[in-house]
């Protein structure tokens, strides 16, 4: 299928109410700009870069066909095993920036992908292979301009007996689309993702994440916590399918969403399609200003309303990443958040 | 005698229009400990979280005034910073927030100082050494997780480094069992010569450990008896029903 023979979606779809095509679209919603491609660079760890990627298409969805006419050029990541944590640098540059990168996870690792750049326009297709009975991770930090627009799309395969975690920290950009979809190819697989947002301003980040369970005997875990200040809108939706026949899973979604201010907006919706018997799924949203009780109690300590919020919603945010189990990727995690909010807060 | 620490004149406290407390009257003076025993529903927590500045109740007549400062013109924060603590009854869970961070930014907000990390950290480990605590605890969330024990271990283990001038303790015995009460109750006598302690309970077991000067009885919101450490036997064993207004026949 061709960008070009693709209707625009209906914003009736679970996946566009909120982030309309138009509205995340470099430009005009016809036209397939000319784009820059994204560098990808090592910065730390041992892995290996090369130039490729397989080539995986989700049928007819407009994100990722658009993407992949964007540009062409692509990058594996195959760790070799010999550090803990791989740092990965993707820099976005230009008017419209565009990269794939493929994540080939034969061993045990934790990769860190730390995203930044001035380009008005990035698109970023990540895609990646868990091979069976290993333990690896993933996290991507967006720390792009604040005046940028992101459109993000993941799509993760899990193998038999394979654990994976994922954890998204999203602070930068100003309009961000992230459509992040996983599958269990086999029995026994694991999947825990994480993600913590941070809204200040007019910022808008939608997320939207697909689960699917198309095999028995496969456990997901969704948490995403979102901290919303100023005007900013955070939506995140949620589709967990349990295939036919795909028993003896468990899979959870929770949504927290921390409201700052009385303009700011949060939207959680997750949504279950279990057709299967023998499972356990579960889901759950809240929304909630910053709990005052919560607040007279740090201030009882001490600390000043500001510095008090503050610390809330740090810790909002980091509780975010706590049900991961890679030390390695929680504190790189957490790092980077309190980073953040400390820079936020000398402004 | 020492100084005068906190002083209470005819205090009258709504909440949302419900009056609670009703001319309550109360002097504390540096190194004394005074108790408060009554009734669930007496005022008694509610004495506390006003005194400390829950922004939930209001005062509609009377007066605190702690080290000679009227309390109304101080922020909950200001109050902790000039040397008052309270010791809650159901400290707030807060997670994400590590006690190891949490303590160090109360310390150092307390104390107006940037607080060194090494020094800082062996003046935790005493503390926490004195309170049997673990220094795992210092990785964990806010009372997350937390026994019962463990909340009130970790409100005295904040109350030692904070040093406070003015300990307010909010049925800090509560839920504890004996171990638990001895080393709570060692870390209340740590820090009771140099402050004025007000302690609020229920039982007359944690003044097995910790000796008042004063004890009051609190009925619909003031102070009805007063006496030593007597009245709080005299409690154990014949309840508060002596104590009741004679009704009318």
């Amino acid at each position: 299928m061709k960008y070009a023979d693709l209707a625009v979606p209906s914003r009736a779809l679970h996946l566009w109410r909120y982030t309309p095509w138009a509205r995340i679209h470099p430009t005009s919603v016809d036209a397939v700009p000319e784009a820059m491609p994204i560098r990808f660079s090592l910065i730390e760890g041992g892995a290996e870069l090369v130039d490729g990627a397989p080539r995986i298409l989700d049928g007819d969805d407009i994100a990722r066909v658009f993407l992949s006419e964007l540009g062409s050029s692509a990058t594996t990541v195959q760790p070799d095993g010999s550090s803990e944590v791989v740092h990965l640098q993707a820099v976005a540059s230009g008017h419209v920036a565009v990269g794939h990168l493929h994540l080939d996870f034969t061993r045990d690792t934790v990769v860190v992908l730390h995203l930044s750049g001035e380009a008005d326009w990035t698109g970023l297709h990540i895609t990646g292979a868990v091979a069976a009975n290993t333990r690896s991770a993933f996290g991507l930090v967006n720390e792009l301009s604040s005046n940028g627009k992101l459109l993000h799309c993941e799509d993760w395969t899990i193998e038999r007996d394979a654990f994976l975690e994922l954890a998204g920290l999203s602070i930068g950009g100003f309009r961000c689309k992230s459509d992040l979809r996983t599958r269990f190819l086999n029995p026994g697989g694991r999947l825990n993702q994480a993600i913590s947002v941070h809204g200040s301003g007019q910022r808008h980040v939608d997320h939207h994440v697909e689960i699917y369970h198309d095999v028995p005997h496969t456990d997901s875990s969704l948490n995403v916590h979102a901290a919303c200040d100023d005007s900013s809108h955070s939506i995140t939706t949620g589709l967990l399918t349990i295939a036919e026949n795909a028993n003896h899973c468990d899979a959870g979604q929770v949504f927290k969403n921390l409201l700052l201010s009385e303009k700011a907006r949060a939207e959680a919706i997750p949504e279950l399609e279990v057709l299967a018997d023998e499972v356990a799924a579960a889901h759950g949203a809240a929304s909630a200003p910053v709990d005052p009780d919560q607040l007279h109690y740090l201030m009882s300590r001490g600390l000043d309303e500001e510095s008090a919020v503050a610390l809330l919603i740090e810790g909002f945010m980091q509780a975010g990443f706590s049900s991961l189990k890679h030390d390695a990727l929680v504190d790189e995690m957490r790092t980077r958040l309190t980073v953040h909010l400390e820079c936020e807060l000398k402004r | 005698m020492g100084e005068e620490i906190l002083r209470v004149e005819n205090l009258h406290v709504s909440v949302e229009g419900t009056p609670i407390l009703n001319g309550m009257n109360l002097v504390i003076h540096r190194g004394e400990i005074h108790v408060i025993m009554g009734r669930n529903g007496a005022g008694k927590s509610t004495l506390a979280s006003v005194v400390m500045g829950h922004p939930a109740y209001e005062i509609t007549q009377g007066s605190i005034h702690y080290m000679g400062t009227d309390l109304q013109e101080m922020d909950v924060f200001e109050r902790a910073r000039a040397g008052m603590f309270l010791s809650f009854q159901y400290p707030a869970v807060i997670p994400g927030v590590k006690v190891g961070t949490f303590l160090k930014k109360s310390v150092q907000a307390v104390r107006n100082e940037e607080v060194k990390g090494r020094e800082f950290r062996k003046e935790l480990n005493e503390a926490m050494a004195s309170l049997e605590m673990q220094k795992s605890v210092t990785n964990r969330y806010v009372n997350d997780g937390f026994s019962g024990g463990e909340k009130k271990r970790l409100e005295i283990l904040q109350m030692l480094l904070l040093k406070p001038h003015l300990a307010l303790l909010d049925e800090t015995d509560s839920g504890l069992d004996i171990d638990a009460l001895r080393i709570v109750s060692r870390g209340i006598n740590a820090i009771a010569p140099n402050a004025g302690c007000l302690i609020i309970t229920h039982y007359q077991r944690l003044l097995d450990h910790v000796k008042p000067h004063f004890v009051h009885v609190m009925i619909d919101g003031a102070i009805v008896q007063s006496g030593g450490p007597e009245l709080a036997h005299k409690l154990e064993s014949e309840g508060y029903e002596w104590l009741d207004a004679p009704k009318e026949a």
